[in-house]
């Protein structure tokens, strides 16, 4: 007697294979990940605690940080570049979260340029951006000549300031918060805010009672990320920054280039992957939260 | 209680006209159905009426204040939204309590208000539940609470059954209409189903192309539709293309008295046509019977071949391809196409009871 296989009895090797499938697929990137990123990181972190003994050998010990941590100048580079990132990441969700909003509920042709005025900033390369400010606000710069052609005193330029790397990493990180931010108000749908209006919220009682707690996934997202890019930026601090205190991106370049202390350039490096790691570890749970919320059927 | 007056209400949007110039009076505690097709601007009446959307022309007043340009926050109205929109964030007492936090009313008022409320739309107890802990229907009723709590002198319902089964669609009509008399609020319910204007309304506006096409109670507008649009958007209509000559109409065969002459059509209601036999000689032959349990309806054919839907007792059984002999009771004629005016009104020449049917 024939007898039709039934669905359910394939359904054991099609969940095997549907567990297996997406393991191989994430298989070579996780190897490659682990291969230059994780064993070199780890190894990194090892090294830090090793010094040179007696007799040429190596013993573990905190003298790297100590060091690190004793010197004002290193103190000063990473309390600089934590200043310049909180002050950088502030400044981007200030301008970036009003924008999205606009955007988000705004209609017509309007919204549609300022869009594109948004990200044009994302397909300018940093180096250009980086020349860009030093010939319009820089010393003799197309303001300072305006300024000196009107009569009016010369300005004081952010360049070489902390707050010139401050500008150019508002410049360049400016899109990509904006998408983001744009994407978790997604979640905010029209009728959400229309509700929020018709009970009698005006429109500070729907940013903090609706749209807010609705985005909380997305502006972790954001946080984390720009404090991740910030943190570690090289080219625009190279470019705009002050030479002391400098941001840690410079700093660890020049500590290991041009004095070649490569145990220090690795402590200064441990130290900024720390800080990252915090930043990227509450991406990931962010991230994690909401795949567990909508796999239990529920809406951000 | 209030009063709702629309005055020369109109909206574009650029070149496109959704609204215009509508304008209406809804009663103290009266419930209005804006009915209409998809893009017919019943919405865009609603959600001016709210505050959502600025008029480009007209004005809204409410007890006799004008509203038009007062944002809607401030409006004494309230509105329930075809996709629920709640904030799936807050529970469902948080849903129904904000608008009365927003205007901080002290928090022991505020939790007999809810509990009242939610008593109110069958809700008691759910307070601390999620919206997404929530059913369909469920979530309706907190939508509806959070607006009833406030106590506002318009309520505005937006197709708020359209994303429900059938079922349930009926029961929380039913219950709607309930809580509306009991509050005695008034009402303005948007639809694009006529049995759910025809059950709820005390009177329904008929909205096609941003324009009132008539507006009457529910039974005056089944009964005596002043277009053809309206008589064939309410209720199940036989429509047949025909031109008037020498006082008949002549349409899918049937030749019937009516005044005037030209292009016309001519609407029969399915219920008004009565099988009188069956046989060779019969008026129409039967395509297909369904049996609805409490009624039947058979698809027929006319001459020409043009369709004739007829309504008729329970137990009636046709078989496929049978002749059948038939009576008018009423019919209408419409003359010219459907976007046009109606001609010809009332019994004694659109209205006809008891015409046989003649064949040219």
């Amino acid at each position: 007697m024939h007898e039709a296989a039934s669905p359910l009895s394939r359904t054991p090797a099609v969940s095997a294979r549907s567990r297996v499938l997406p393991l191989l697929l994430v298989a070579t990137p996780v190897l490659l990940a682990l291969w230059l990123v994780i064993w070199p990181a780890a190894e990194a972190v090892i090294l830090t605690f090793l010094v040179p003994g007696e007799g040429g050998t190596e013993v573990w010990s905190t003298a790297n940080y100590a060091r690190f941590f004793g010197d004002s100048y290193s103190v000063n580079n990473f309390t600089n570049t934590l200043w310049t990132t909180a002050v950088t990441t502030t400044i981007l969700l200030v301008i970036g979260l009003p924008l999205a909003i606009y955007l988000r509920f705004a209609k017509g042709q309007l919204p549609a340029t300022v869009q594109s005025l948004v990200m044009f900033p994302m397909f300018v390369p940093s180096i250009i951006v980086a020349y860009a400010f030093i010939r319009t606000l820089g010393p003799n710069g197309t303001v300072d000549i305006f300024l000196h052609a009107v009569g009016l005193p010369r300005m004081r330029t952010p360049y070489l300031t902390p707050w010139g790397p401050v500008i150019g990493l508002v410049w360049d990180g400016l899109p990509l918060t904006v998408l983001l931010l744009l994407s978790g108000l997604g979640n905010v749908t029209r009728p959400a805010v229309d509700a929020a209006r018709d009970v009698g919220a005006g429109w500070l009682a729907i940013l903090v009672y609706i749209i807010l707690p609705r985005m909380r996934s997305s502006l972790l997202v954001t946080l984390s990320f720009n404090v991740l890019g910030i943190f570690s930026s090289f080219t625009l601090p190279y470019l705009l920054g002050p030479a002391a205190p400098e941001m840690m991106g410079p700093f660890m370049q020049r500590t290991f280039g041009d004095l070649q202390d490569v145990g220090m350039a690795r402590t200064q490096a441990v130290i900024t992957f720390a800080v990252c790691l915090l930043f990227g570890a509450l991406y990931v749970w962010s991230i994690a939260k909401g795949r567990t919320k909508s796999a239990a059927g529920g809406k951000s | 209680m209030a009063r709702l007056d629309l005055d020369l209400l109109g909206k574009s949007f650029g070149d496109t006209t959704a609204v215009a110039g509508v304008s209406l009076n809804v009663g103290d505690g009266e419930l209005v159905s804006l009915l209409g097709p998809s893009g017919s601007g019943k919405s865009t009446v609603l959600r001016m009426i709210g505050g959502f959307e600025r008029p480009s022309s007209g004005r809204v007043l409410i007890d006799g204040v004008d509203v038009t340009h007062v944002p809607p926050e401030r409006r004494p109205t309230g509105m329930v939204f075809q996709s629920h929109a709640l904030w799936s964030h807050m529970t469902v007492f948080g849903n129904v309590s904000f608008g009365l936090r927003l205007r901080r009313v002290p928090r022991e008022e505020i939790a007999k208000r809810v509990e009242a409320t939610l008593e109110l739309v069958g809700l008691a107890g759910y307070g601390e539940r999620l919206p997404n802990q929530l059913s369909g229907g469920q979530q309706q009723r907190v939508a509806l609470a959070r607006s009833l709590v406030l106590e506002p002198k318009i309520l505005l319902l937006d197709e708020p059954f359209a994303s429900l089964d059938q079922h349930l669609r009926e029961r929380l009509r039913d219950e709607v209409r309930d809580i509306q008399k009991r509050l005695g609020i008034t009402a303005l319910f948007v639809t694009h189903g006529q049995d759910e204007a025809l059950a709820l309304a005390d009177r329904i506006v008929v909205m096609r192309d941003g324009r009132i096409e008539q507006v009457g109670q529910p039974g005056d507008i089944y009964a005596a539709p002043r277009t053809a649009f309206v008589a064939g958007f309410i209720g199940a209509m036989n429509m047949l293309e025909g031109a008037i000559t020498d006082g008949r109409i002549l349409a899918g065969g049937l030749h019937l008295a009516a005044a005037g002459s030209g292009p016309a059509h001519l609407a029969i209601r399915p219920e008004d046509i009565e099988i009188t036999d069956s046989g060779e000689d019969g008026h129409v032959t039967v395509r297909r019977m369904i049996d609805f349990g409490s009624h039947v309806v058979i698809d027929s054919s006319l001459a020409d071949g043009s369709h004739l839907r007829l309504q008729t007792t329970k137990g009636v059984r046709v078989g496929e391809g049978e002749r059948l002999g038939v009576r008018v009771r009423h019919y209408m004629v419409f003359a010219e196409a459907l976007r046009d005016p109606i001609r010809y009104r009332g019994a004694g020449v659109d209205m006809l009871p008891n015409m046989e049917l003649n064949y040219a």
